[in-house]
């Protein structure tokens, strides 16, 4: 009971608190990119959330049964990164043989996914952070959701600003920085939520 | 095969202004916005993404006769990979306090879309001279923009620049300016300086 | 020969895999005094700094953990240190924290590493926070907002109470369990 406790704690800390986003600035490049419409930006987190969680148990495994037991610690940004991409191509020949519909909601997003930080800033936190393999899996899925919480919003937030009358210069990335920011001091109210 | 050094110039310069890695093509934003919060932070981090941009160019163009097409983008990583990691273990082991600061965002240089965009859209497709340059401007590019997020923030949010004290004790800081809300609005209104300045220029 | 063989692509990607590993244990190799230098120097340093005047430090083992006894120019032990980590608001902190064992006082803490917000969570490195534990005897302590009253109280950095409070919660683990090797706690 006590372990759910703490796996349930890290999960919510790890959406809410200690978003990726909007705390870690992971991942902002889908962040800003993928966040013109509710729709899509949907698809973007669902796929991303995919494949962190995959990515988290990958990565705590490779880290534990080969670079750590060989002594190889040299090698862990040249691994995890080729983790990462052929995770990717695989999930998406995957989703391509075996769920036509998923692909055409997920297809384009999967290749943008090697190189959002987001996923090799998870790999990276995980032994940094020295979590169990169940925490890693929960820490990969909950970091996908708050980035899927977090780009959500913000779609709904930009496809509302369409009809606001946004002074010339600020267009585009500068109010949607802008709007990152206040979203970022909203978030900070929840971190006094659980005190570990 | 002879490169004008006009040429070579125009190549260097591009990457400060008119297609600006931060504020022109927006990419790399992660580092931006996440190791800015000191202007020391700021400039580390523009000068270690610059010697992996640099380092991996130079290598893709000379290579790039004997990369396979389909085997392109792997190929890259692993080069930029490489280089990330050399550049981890110099930073402990010679500036340890920088690497501290730094911490995970040295490693996420791999995943930088700057460093693998510009392999893509330049230094594979033209010879090495000019792949220096280019890397040259891109990373001048980006460590200015750091560099001046940096000095905002801290400014604000310390009353310092590089650690250095300027306003003196009846300076309440702005702490809002150090925090990760601050960082996004002030990048959001530095672009939008930007915007109106080019803007202005034409 | 055909350039997009298969046999070509991994071959291309081997190479360039070999290499790379080549180069990177090179690296690894030069590296690693330098490192492994850096991260014993820091600790010098925070011991030196939590158990000041200690001429000698000793490496002790107790149950597993390790435990720093420093001694003074006579030879007499002028306390002991332990390093402890724990989660602080944005990362992990670790920190040293020295402490006389005779008064069953902390002498003083030093932090080694964190990752809390410069200008916010970041002033745990100040003097004026670190000075807190200066001479609090061993046992729980409670985080306040205000200057403390009572010897139990810690006072929290304005606007930072989460790493306040979990900084004076790593502090109280390691005393506890330098208390409990050295056959205190009674």
């Amino acid at each position: 009971m006590e372990e759910f406790t703490q796996i349930l704690l890290l999960f919510i800390s790890t959406v809410l608190i200690n978003n990726f986003i909007l705390v870690r600035f992971l991942g902002i490049c889908p962040f800003l990119g993928v966040s013109k419409q509710v729709e899509t930006a949907f698809s973007m987190g669902l796929a991303t959330t995919f494949v962190m969680t995959l990515t988290a148990a990958a990565t705590w495994l490779i880290n534990t049964f080969i670079l750590e037991a060989l002594n190889l610690p040299f090698l862990q940004y040249v691994s995890f990164i080729i983790v990462i991409a052929s995770l990717v191509q695989f999930v998406e020949m995957f989703i391509k043989k075996t769920s036509p519909v998923l692909y055409k909601a997920l297809g384009i997003f999967l290749p943008l996914i090697t190189t959002n930080c987001a996923i090799m800033g998870l790999a990276l936190l995980i032994p940094l952070n020295g979590y169990s393999f169940i925490a890693s899996v929960v820490f990969g899925f909950g970091a996908g959701v708050g980035f899927t919480l977090a780009i959500v919003l913000m779609a709904g937030l930009r496809e509302k600003l369409e009809f606001g009358d946004v002074p010339g210069v600020l267009k585009g990335v500068p109010v949607t920085l802008i709007i990152a920011g206040i979203m970022a001091m909203a978030f900070m109210g929840f971190s006094g939520l659980i005190s570990m | 095969m002879a490169v004008k050094a006009k040429q070579l110039i125009s190549d260097l310069k591009n990457g400060l202004w008119q297609e600006n890695p931060i504020i022109r093509l927006v990419i790399g934003m992660c580092p931006t916005l996440a190791v800015t919060n000191t202007t020391e932070n700021g400039l580390a981090m523009g000068l270690a993404t610059s010697f992996v941009l640099i380092a991996s160019e130079i290598v893709i163009s000379l290579i790039k006769k004997l990369i396979p097409a389909n085997v392109r983008i792997p190929s890259y990583i692993l080069i930029i990979a490489t280089f990330v990691t050399f550049v981890d273990y110099f930073l402990k082991a010679f500036f340890p306090g920088i690497a501290e600061s730094l911490s995970i965002f040295v490693p996420l240089i791999v995943v930088n879309c700057l460093i693998l965009g510009r392999q893509e859209a330049f230094a594979s497709k033209n010879p090495t001279r000019r792949a220096i340059a280019d890397g040259v401007g891109m990373g001048l590019g980006f460590t200015w923009v750091l560099v001046v997020l940096g000095a905002i923030r801290e400014f604000f949010g310390m009353g310092s620049i590089f650690g250095f004290t300027l306003l003196g004790e009846w300076y309440r800081p702005m702490v809002i300016m150090v925090l990760p809300a601050g960082a996004f609005i002030t990048l959001g209104i530095l672009v939008g300086i930007m915007n109106y300045i080019s803007r202005e220029g034409k | 020969m055909e350039k997009n063989s298969t046999k070509n692509l991994i071959l291309t990607l081997s190479i360039i895999g070999i290499v790379s590993a080549l180069l990177l244990t090179f690296v690894y190799q030069w590296t690693t005094p330098y490192i492994q230098a850096n991260q014993a120097e820091t600790l010098r340093q925070a011991i030196s700094e939590v158990l000041p005047g200690s001429e000698e430090v000793e490496e002790v083992e107790i149950e597993g953990e390790v435990f720093y006894e420093g001694f003074d120019v006579q030879g007499n032990r002028v306390g002991v240190a332990y390093q402890n980590s724990g989660g602080g608001y944005n990362g992990s902190i670790e920190l040293m924290v020295g402490v006389d064992l005779d008064s069953e006082e902390i002498i003083r803490i030093s932090i080694v590493n964190h990752q809390e917000t410069p200008g916010l969570g970041a002033r745990i490195t100040d003097e004026e926070y670190k000075s807190n534990f200066s001479g609090k005897p061993f046992g729980d302590y409670t985080v306040v907002k205000t200057p403390p009253s009572e010897t139990m109280e810690v006072q929290a950095i304005a606007g930072a109470t989460i790493s306040s409070s979990k900084t004076t919660r790593i502090v109280e683990e390691a005393v506890s369990i330098i208390n409990n090797a050295y056959g205190g706690g009674s």
